[in-house]
């Protein structure tokens, strides 16, 4: 049983006056500059089995939405419970860092994601052949693509068995080989009871994902109802 | 699965609630996977790793002993080896607090896509300086060799002195990342100002050399009981002086109580200034 329920939840950005984001402590010792709200007032509640993509501009709050899933970000206002275990691939970069190995990253991706070192250590050659680097897996990240690194965090965060998948645009840097293997691997995720929520500009993709849609404008939540009828809403603003 | 909850309030009062599902690896297994990560960007990896792990501390540490006991000629009992007591547990601080300067935003890719106890960064830092730390201890061993200063009884102080450096500079840590995080422009500030409490303790010569007002100055910095710590083990053979331990303790205790839940507090913020 997953679930993810949001009620007023908000996030607040505060900038200095050089229109950088500061911490509010700092922004309570320098002079206060602007505030701008990423999600503001926003309430869903996501069951099992729910696909749900999330659709706006640039800038309409989609993936401030799903880190604050992630519990990257905490809100600042409102509440959020998620209930199940989660897997989030919300960069390209995906938190490998270029100088280890994929290997390596491996190594510390798989613990930071909530698995102990033993089995981080134990679920390496599968992620090793579930990313299909063959030998690039043990070649610095700096090495590869976009698409390889997308494929080793994604194999990496799948380590974790997730019953709740974030996917915010990534797999739009991935090949046409790998997003069947996500695409199918989100799918299993669905079909037994989990969620998938998914950020893009790919509404193919996303609408064979996904059964729901959220309409983000401006950081709230404009629209929530079936995908097609909120993509055509999307389209048509 | 269990159910981790937590509980703030924001200024204007209202409850701001999350709960999710536990996903956390052990802190103790989160703090080695960064600190392994950390050592293989700092040494690389295959055979040459041992060899720029002994010989790093040589390349900070050496060059300046050299510089002091031979350019500067400072005199008194093995002078050498007096500067090496300072030197070396300086050099534990100074790549501490230069580590967790940037501990944050080196990990900018991993902190902006995934959730993990994130108040370990800081501890990781000092891990990892810490590893680098136990290499530059063969300096100390050197000069004793080369001035034929035999270990005393005395040397058993030398884990709980070891303790308390490390202690003391896990205390740097946390005001470290918060400081590099929030001022980067200033980073080479906050370098120069760690910097300058070594020349504002007893570093370049013991506090025995010291007299009159500028002795009892110098204790005020707690640097001075830690290196007279690792003279009174190493150099003078006798046990340290309650204050030269229990002083830098008691600062690196009010340090993590100030900073650790400022940190804490602030960490919710990181993914958003990282950006």
């Amino acid at each position: 049983m997953s679930l993810i329920q949001a009620e007023g939840l908000g996030v607040r950005f505060l900038f200095d006056r050089q229109r950088n984001v500061v911490p509010p402590t700092l922004a309570r010792l320098r002079r206060r500059g602007s505030e701008n709200w990423g999600l503001h007032d926003v309430s869903f509640t996501i069951q099992s089995g729910d696909g749900v993509a999330l659709l706006g501009p640039s800038g309409s709050g989609k993936t401030t939405l799903l880190r604050t899933i992630a519990g990257v970000l905490e809100p600042d206002a409102g509440r959020i419970e998620i209930e199940g275990r989660l897997a989030s691939l919300l960069s390209i970069d995906a938190g490998l860092l270029p100088v280890l190995t994929g290997r390596e990253n491996a190594q510390l991706l798989g613990v930071l994601a909530g698995l102990s070192r033993r089995q981080t250590a134990a679920a390496l050659d599968g992620i090793k052949a579930r990313s299909g680097l063959d030998s690039h897996f043990e070649r610095p990240v700096s090495s590869f693509s976009q698409g390889m690194r997308a494929r080793l965090g994604f194999s990496v965060a799948d380590s974790v068995d997730p019953q709740i998948l974030l996917l915010d645009e990534v797999h739009e840097a991935l090949d046409h080989e790998f997003r069947d293997v996500v695409e199918q691997r989100a799918q299993t995720i669905l079909n037994n009871g989990g969620i998938v929520v998914a950020a893009g500009h790919d509404h193919p993709m996303l609408e064979r994902l996904c059964n729901r849609a959220f309409l983000l404008v401006d950081g709230s939540l404009e629209d929530d109802g079936e995908f097609a009828e909120v993509q055509r809403a999307y389209l048509c603003a | 699965m269990g159910i981790d909850s937590a509980r703030v309030s924001t200024r204007a009062g209202a409850p701001i609630r999350v709960a999710r599902t536990k996903q956390q690896a052990g802190a103790l297994d989160v703090l080695m996977a960064l600190t392994v990560a950390d050592m293989r960007v700092r040494y690389g990896r295959g055979t040459r790793r041992l060899l720029k792990w002994l010989l790093d501390p040589f390349a900070l540490v050496g060059v300046y002993l050299l510089l002091d006991t031979i350019v500067l000629n400072v005199s008194g009992e093995a002078p050498g080896l007096s500067l090496a007591c300072a030197v070396v547990p300086f050099q534990l601080i100074m790549s501490t607090v230069i580590n967790a300067m940037m501990a944050v935003t080196t990990r900018r890719t991993i902190i902006l896509n995934m959730a993990f106890k994130r108040v370990l960064l800081p501890v990781s830092s000092v891990l990892t300086e810490s590893a680098a730390f136990i290499a530059s201890l063969t300096i100390l061993a050197l000069m004793m060799i080369i001035y034929q200063i035999a270990p005393t009884p005395a040397i058993a102080w030398l884990p709980l002195v070891l303790v308390v450096n490390v202690f003391f500079a896990l205390g740097f840590a946390y005001p470290a990342s918060l400081f590099g995080l929030w001022f980067r422009d200033l980073r080479n500030i906050g370098i120069s100002f760690v910097r300058t409490l070594f020349f504002l303790a007893a570093g370049l010569v013991p506090l025995a050399q010291i007299h009159g007002r500028a002795h009892d100055w110098l204790r005020l910095n707690p640097l001075t009981g830690l290196f007279e710590a690792y003279r009174s083990v190493l150099l003078f053979g006798h046990a340290p002086a309650f204050w030269e331990l229990a002083y830098p303790v008691g600062c690196a205790c009010v340090l993590l109580i100030l900073f650790v839940p400022l940190y804490n507090h602030e960490q919710r913020q990181f993914a958003k200034v990282v950006e």
